[in-house]
């Protein structure tokens, strides 16, 4: 019987194997061509912002030429770079990062304590808490949006980077991320360090915090997107450049009449690096295991 | 009774210090939850009542001499009577009906691809992410350039691909066009993040299942059908859910690169709501238009409890 089976079953296995190969090169073009869209209109404004002359650009756009540039200059970007003058985006870059580093710093903090407690705690009212918290995550930012303006303009707070900081660094998802972290790392470890007579909160900072790594990472890429790519809430509390983010103030120029497609070109590039840096440094902990579980939640 | 009682007073001593240590843990736990709960409560939990008050009143986005009235359900009644509200919300439908087949299709395509074990797929996993993390108002710098009529790159792509034989398309100026328009550049910006969900589900799968399969005979075909697909039950309605919610909360890419236009063609409820509270300045009925939009976010939200539970996960 084995005998007979044997033979039968390797040359399925060969026949399967050569039909993977032919699939392989089927799955590689198709890989290719995905990659083609995804990443061409992204290479097109790359391309754009380096050219100077902003009529070329647009008799570019008709022909492949929109993906090649033969002298390229980076006069565009220093133009938009300025700190000071009519298209000082520096000034933006510069606000959205204060305000980006603010919100996922304090957020990191709040959140991952919560997130601790809930898990860990032995408040009585913890599962009260934590489903309410789940509950909150079905309330969308779009419409609480009326009300918040009003009360932040009513508190003074129009126009100041604390208004686009404080209301968006607790949030239930990443409460919720950092609880189902938590909850998953071994018993032991905080029985061991309590037994060993440290306060709950000397074990969420040198023994939880620390191995919390990939939710750190996860949450920080999460909230940069978020907070860096802020449109709505800043069009509502910001009449000013004072405090204004680059998503605004590039929306802004674009909305103009006469387009400067060149600096409109390098000023989106300039804000794409900083969050792409961002992720480029914690990708490796963002675990796509920890947005899987996050499905089941 | 009598035996107990010198092993009741000898807890009682222990308790003493123990009761005072459970104080100060208690004293933590509150002190790290108090920042959490206190910002949720003023950011989200009270705002999200007062949409419920300002909805029932006549409201004005700057303050009048005369109070603010309670009118009741009043503005309910007349966003009900209202076309371009009713416009609005077909509007996010149809757009809801074409973004859950292209994005989620990409996504769980590529996510298939990227699943095999082919070469450099984690420079492709990071690079289809880039979209994702780009700020929609650069998305739109960058399909505003790609949608130019009549000689945009998008339109002499098509023009060379079909020979010269497909008219230049008004991309954001047609109003049969404009929604559609939105679903392409909304659906390449954001589909790399349900590719990572798709990527994490397909990882879930247990490699047993597919083993087993294989020793019973299935080929690719049954395999992916009778062990991926079941496999992929929740991350499907997951992924699907989360779509549809964002679809109805459509706003920025609307609000900057079409307006609602051409002939409201692309008027969604929260460019809508953001219009009649800030421009027209009601916004008590602005409010009620968020009533709504959480009503219809709760619907979705409960219904994909449901479709996991009866999917048993």
């Amino acid at each position: 019987m084995s005998d007979l089976a044997l033979p039968t079953l390797q040359t399925e296995a060969k026949r399967e194997r050569s039909a993977i190969g032919s699939l392989r090169i089927v799955q590689t073009a198709s890989i290719l061509v995905v990659a083609l869209v995804i990443v061409s209109p992204l290479f097109m404004l790359v391309i754009a912002s380096l050219k100077d002359d902003r009529f070329q650009i647009l008799a570019d756009m008709g022909s492949f030429r929109a993906f090649w540039v033969s002298n390229p200059t980076l006069s565009n970007f220093a133009e938009v770079s300025n700190l000071s003058g009519e298209l000082a985006f520096g000034r933006y870059l510069l606000n959205s990062l204060f305000i980006l580093a603010c919100t996922v710093g304090a957020g990191l903090i709040v959140n991952s304590m919560a997130g601790f407690v809930l898990a860990w705690g032995s408040l009585r009212g913890r599962a009260v808490v934590l489903s309410l918290v789940i509950a909150l995550y079905v309330i969308p930012q779009e419409s609480i949006i009326m009300p918040l303006v009003i009360m932040v303009s009513r508190a003074g707070m129009t126009d100041t980077f604390a208004v686009q900081i404080v209301p968006w660094i607790a949030s239930p998802l990443y409460i919720f991320l950092f609880y189902q972290f938590f909850a998953q790392l071994p018993k032991e470890l905080f029985e061991a360090a309590q037994i060993d007579g440290a306060s709950v909160f000397r074990i969420y900072r040198s023994i939880f915090l620390p191995l919390s790594l990939p939710a750190l990472a996860t949450v920080s890429i999460l909230m940069g997107i978020e907070s860096w790519n802020q449109y709505l809430w800043p069009i509502l509390v910001t009449q000013t450049d004072y405090a204004r983010p680059i998503a605004v103030a590039i929306a802004t120029f674009f909305g103009q009449d006469s387009i400067y497609w060149d600096r409109a070109m390098a000023a989106s590039v300039l804000m794409m690096i900083p969050i792409l840096a961002l992720y480029l440094a914690f990708q490796r902990w963002f675990v796509s295991s920890f947005i899987g579980s996050a499905v089941k939640g | 009774m009598t035996l107990q009682q010198p092993a009741l007073a000898a807890t009682a001593v222990a308790a003493r210090p123990a009761r005072r240590r459970d104080q100060s843990r208690l004293f933590q736990e509150v002190g790290m939850l108090a920042p959490a709960v206190i910002l949720l409560t003023i950011f989200l939990v009270v705002p999200f009542l007062l949409s419920f008050w300002t909805a029932m009143t006549n409201q004005p986005l700057v303050p009048r001499p005369t109070p603010v009235r309670f009118i009741g359900f009043t503005n309910f009644l007349r966003i009900f009577k209202d076309d371009l509200f009713w416009t609005s919300l077909w509007n996010v439908s149809r757009f809801t009906f074409w973004i859950l087949p292209v994005q989620c299709g990409l996504a769980f395509a590529t996510a298939l691809l990227l699943h095999q074990k082919l070469p450099f797929r984690n420079f492709f996993r990071s690079l289809f992410f880039l979209p994702a993390i780009t700020s929609m108002v650069v998305v739109c710098v960058i399909w505003g350039t790609l949608f130019q009529y009549p000689t945009g790159p998008l339109n002499q792509v098509i023009g060379f691909l079909s020979g010269g034989h497909i008219q230049p398309i008004d991309w954001l100026g047609d109003p049969d066009w404009a929604m559609f328009s939105i679903v392409l550049l909304s659906a390449w910006q954001a589909y790399g993040f349900q590719m990572i969900v798709y990527l994490a589900g397909l990882q879930g799968i247990p490699d047993e299942l597919y083993d087993a399969a294989r020793i019973d005979g299935a080929n690719a075909l049954q395999r992916f059908w009778h062990v991926t697909m079941p496999g992929l039950r929740p991350t499907h309605v997951f992924v699907l859910v989360i779509t549809t919610i964002q679809a109805f909360k459509l706003y920025t890419q609307v609000a900057i690169l079409t307006q609602g236009g051409p002939k409201s063609s692309t008027e969604t409820v929260v460019h809508y709501m953001v219009r009649s509270g800030f421009e027209e300045q009601k916004l008590g009925y602005a409010s009620a238009v968020s009533v709504i939009l959480f009503l219809i976010v709760l619907v979705i939200a409960l219904l994909q409890r449901q479709l996991l539970r009866r999917f048993d996960v």
